[in-house]
């Protein structure tokens, strides 16, 4: 049995998360293996606090969302950020490698395992070991999901279906995971394999492992058709195992799971294409998607972005190694190519510069990485901007503690880019509020960051985010995209799917987790959980 | 003006791995890359050619390199970035060379260009070999003056270009005449990344292959048999060291900690 400590202020770093928020709870465990995470989910279970309530459950992986999914609201948090174990190895009949693993492990050193080619290998079996001596063997694998926070656990990017800049191409975290095992509240578990369990239509029938048989009735909402990481994964006739991505830690615990990995591709090119207006930056993105075969990035830093970035560049030797920008650029396209030969790369690459010249760019105008410097300073670069804006904030925090960075993860069709652009734009103008806008393009999903000078401008913000939430909503987007609902958008997640529908989740959660201990707080409030009873 | 900038094709990786067995260099298969120091050689004859240009004057820019057929990639990519043209010397005939041979072969492969050069740009030193040998070397082959490890390239005023070094007794301003050779420090600056129209034009631009024959090396002095350097033993030094994870409430923790420096200390 792991040791279920006090939450004494040594751990006091578990009651936040990348979010900035803090939270509250009684007490803290960190389990490292399967038994271990059902053994304290089956003490806890239906039992109730000093309020009389059933103990919430928080679980933890490396704390890096931004949405405030792992900070706790009282109860007790399980981190499961030494549940490390790379547990096995395996080929599907596609030849696709499978890796079994724990859900703490960190994506940055699933990485460099993959590519230094030094995976864990503690206790595996025979048919493990030689699919791992063959996988050495042949091209280069590598993990697709991509999120900015390298930092983050594989167990909490499938709970809030992370994705990143390359799920252009490649997709959010969900299409990458075959399989999981899930620890139930009550303890028990589900094994979930990817096309072995189908919902019909909207009813649900899962089997768990102590030989339970559990019929769920699943939302009636339907899902936009944009990148959407916002409440849970229905559809008719839907696999099962997609209900429990993105669920934001509230239907059950993932244990382990088994990641898809893919071949690396031969050629990896990234390239920075500068633009005059905001205009051309958005006719080249709409120009570049039918036309790029092989993207498997589009990103996009707007004025604000880049005048910050040079701004600190000026300032801080931190910064120093940025890389100069012409003061006649004002915005910045980027597009990362992944193609199987060179000659391919060059032919994508004339593609795209031809387009950034028809759209009032040049192909002068644009860094090309094809070096790993390069591609490390093209990183540093990307990365530099939020970690920029943090230190914008963190230093008008010290006059002003009430105000935080307010970043939208909002998506919009294809179709709508403009649109919410513009509305973005008229909005902050209307508003006076200073900004940054950067992410996703190729995917219609930035991150605009309201950076607020004062209490005022804090609140201007959030109302603005409220407002574009209905606004994405009624242009068929989704209000999270990828950071998840967590705590911080819930209220626009009851904007975007409605009280009805958000009392269906809520029904589905008790199906699961009757006395709502898991994950509370997210997604929903508990009184809304209440009442979907 | 023409200035010549010689590059190394060096191991990508920093974490260099070595044979037990062999005691050399594991190649893990990655691409080479341009030696990072004359990186920083290549971006500042290119700030030349760049002043030079906005004063209407044509600068050209040669990277050189000694190496294996497939070093022409790297000096296409500094081709992309800016440089002119390039001169590859790649013959079996210069393989093995040491910091002497290595700078006869570049001085015949200068020599082999035709038009004067008047300023040679190296980087301070290769990141797999640390010689820091072949600039000054090269300098005494051409009989030009040298300065080596420059930090900051502070003017080139006519034929006169002055730089700052480093010294154990501080920092050094220097002034040479051109024609001369100078090796650069790491941190002189950042080589720019290429633009797509330099990384499409590269791909058609003039990189001339050579061998010894072609411009005219005396074979006694190139490769192995013009190395007067005799590798008697080259090998890992032993390393021991071991991580003892030290986990628990606090409490446990700095018990731990205690119990290990105590062992330690024993």
């Amino acid at each position: 049995m792991v040791d279920m400590l006090p939450m004494t202020p040594e751990f006091g770093e578990y009651l936040r998360d990348e979010s900035r928020s803090v939270g509250t709870a009684d007490s803290i465990s960190f389990p490292r293996t399967e038994d271990e995470i059902r053994s304290v989910l089956r003490s806890l279970h239906g039992v109730s606090g000093a309020d009389g309530k059933p103990v919430a459950i928080t679980v933890q992986g490396a704390r890096t969302g931004l949405a405030a999914g792992a900070v706790p609201s009282g109860g007790h948090v399980m981190n499961l950020s030494r549940a490390t174990a790379y547990l096995g190895l395996s080929r599907d009949e596609d030849g696709t490698y499978l890796l079994r693993v724990q859900p703490g492990v960190i994506l940055s050193e699933l990485r460099r395992h993959l590519a230094r080619h030094t995976v864990p290998t503690d206790g595996w079996d025979r048919a493990s070991l030689d699919a791992l001596e063959e996988l050495y063997a042949g091209p280069e694998q590598f993990f697709p999901t991509d999120p900015t926070e390298t930092s983050a656990c594989v167990g909490g990017m499938a709970a809030c279906n992370a994705s990143g800049a390359r799920s252009y191409a490649y997709g959010p975290m969900r299409p990458h995971v075959r399989a999981l095992r899930v620890a139930l509240a009550d303890g028990d578990v589900v094994a979930l394999r990817r096309g072995e369990v189908r919902a019909r239509a909207r009813r649900l029938t899962l089997a768990t492992e102590s030989g339970r048989t559990l019929e769920l009735d699943l939302p009636t909402y339907t899902m936009p058709c944009t990148k959407n990481a916002s409440g849970y994964f229905v559809e008719d006739d839907m696999d099962a195992i997609d209900l429990f991505i993105g669920s934001d830690g509230t239907l059950g615990i993932i244990c382990e799971l088994e990641l898809a990995l893919m071949p690396t591709p031969a050629v990896s090119w990234g390239v920075n294409c500068f633009f005059a207006s905001e205009s051309d930056a958005i006719d080249f993105t709409c120009a570049v998607r039918p036309v790029l075969s092989d993207a498997c990035a589009i990103e996009y830093f707007d004025a604000d972005a880049l005048n910050i970035l040079r701004r600190q560049r000026e300032r801080s030797t931190a910064f120093s190694a940025l890389p100069a920008m012409d003061d006649a650029w004002s915005c910045c396209v980027y597009v990362e190519l992944a193609c199987s030969s060179r000659e391919q790369a060059l032919a994508e690459l004339a593609r795209l510069g031809d387009i950034a010249r028809d759209c009032g760019g040049s192909n002068a105008a644009t860094w090309v990485g094809r070096t790993d410097i390069d591609r490390e300073t093209q990183r540093f670069f990307r990365h530099a901007v939020p970690e920029s804006v943090n230190m914008l904030i963190d230093e008008r925090r010290r006059t002003d503690p009430t105000i935080t960075k307010l970043g939208s993860d909002m998506s919009v069709p294809d179709e709508r880019l403009r649109d919410v652009m513009a509305l973005y734009r008229a909005d902050l103008a209307a508003a006076g509020l200073e900004s940054a806008a950067w992410g996703h393009i190729g995917n219609n999903h930035l991150h605009v960051n309201v950076l607020p000078r004062n209490t005022a401008d804090y609140a201007a913000g959030k109302r603005l985010f409220e407002k574009w939430a209905r606004a994405v909503t009624d242009m068929g987007g989704a209000v999270s995209a990828e950071h998840g609902v967590g705590k911080l958008k819930r209220s626009f997640l009851a904007v975007m799917y409605g009280e009805q529908h958000i009392c269906e989740m809520a029904s589905l959660k008790r199906q699961l987790d009757p006395y709502l201990q898991l994950g509370q707080g997210n997604l929903f409030e508990l009184e809304t959980c209440e009442r979907g009873a | 003006m023409r200035i010549v900038v010689c590059v190394k094709a060096v191991p990508s990786t920093t974490e260099v791995k070595m044979d037990p067995v062999t005691n050399t260099i594991v190649r893990d298969g990655r691409q080479a890359v341009v030696n990072p120091f004359d990186a920083t050689a290549l971006e500042l004859a290119l700030r030349i050619k760049d002043e030079r240009a906005a004063a209407g004057e044509h600068v050209d820019v040669t990277v050189l390199s000694m190496g294996i057929p497939d070093t022409e990639r790297l000096l296409r990519d500094c081709i992309a970035r800016g440089a002119d043209d390039g001169l590859l010397l790649s013959d079996r005939a210069f393989a093995g060379a040491d910091t002497l041979a290595t700078a006869y072969a570049l001085t015949c492969g200068i020599e082999s260009m035709g038009a004067p050069v008047d300023l040679v740009i190296c980087g301070k030193m290769a990141v797999d070999g640390d010689t820091a040998q072949i600039g000054p070397e090269l300098a005494g082959a051409l009989d030009v003056p040298c300065i080596a490890g420059v930090e900051r390239l502070v003017e080139l005023c006519g034929k006169v270009l002055s730089a700052e070094r480093a010294t154990d007794a501080g920092r050094e301003f220097v002034e040479v005449e051109l024609p001369a050779v100078i090796t650069v420090a790491k941190d002189a600056a950042q080589l720019r990344m290429p633009s797509i129209a330099g990384v499409l034009a590269a791909e058609d631009a003039p990189v001339a292959v050579r061998t010894a024959a072609d411009v005219k090396a005396d074979p006694t002095r190139t490769g192995l048999a013009g190395s007067p350097t005799q590798v008697v033993r080259s090998f890992v030094p032993e390393r021991a060291h071991e991580a003892v994870p030290v986990e628990g409430t606090a409490a446990e923790q700095a018990a731990a900690l205690a119990t290990l420096i105590e062992e330690a200390c024993r």
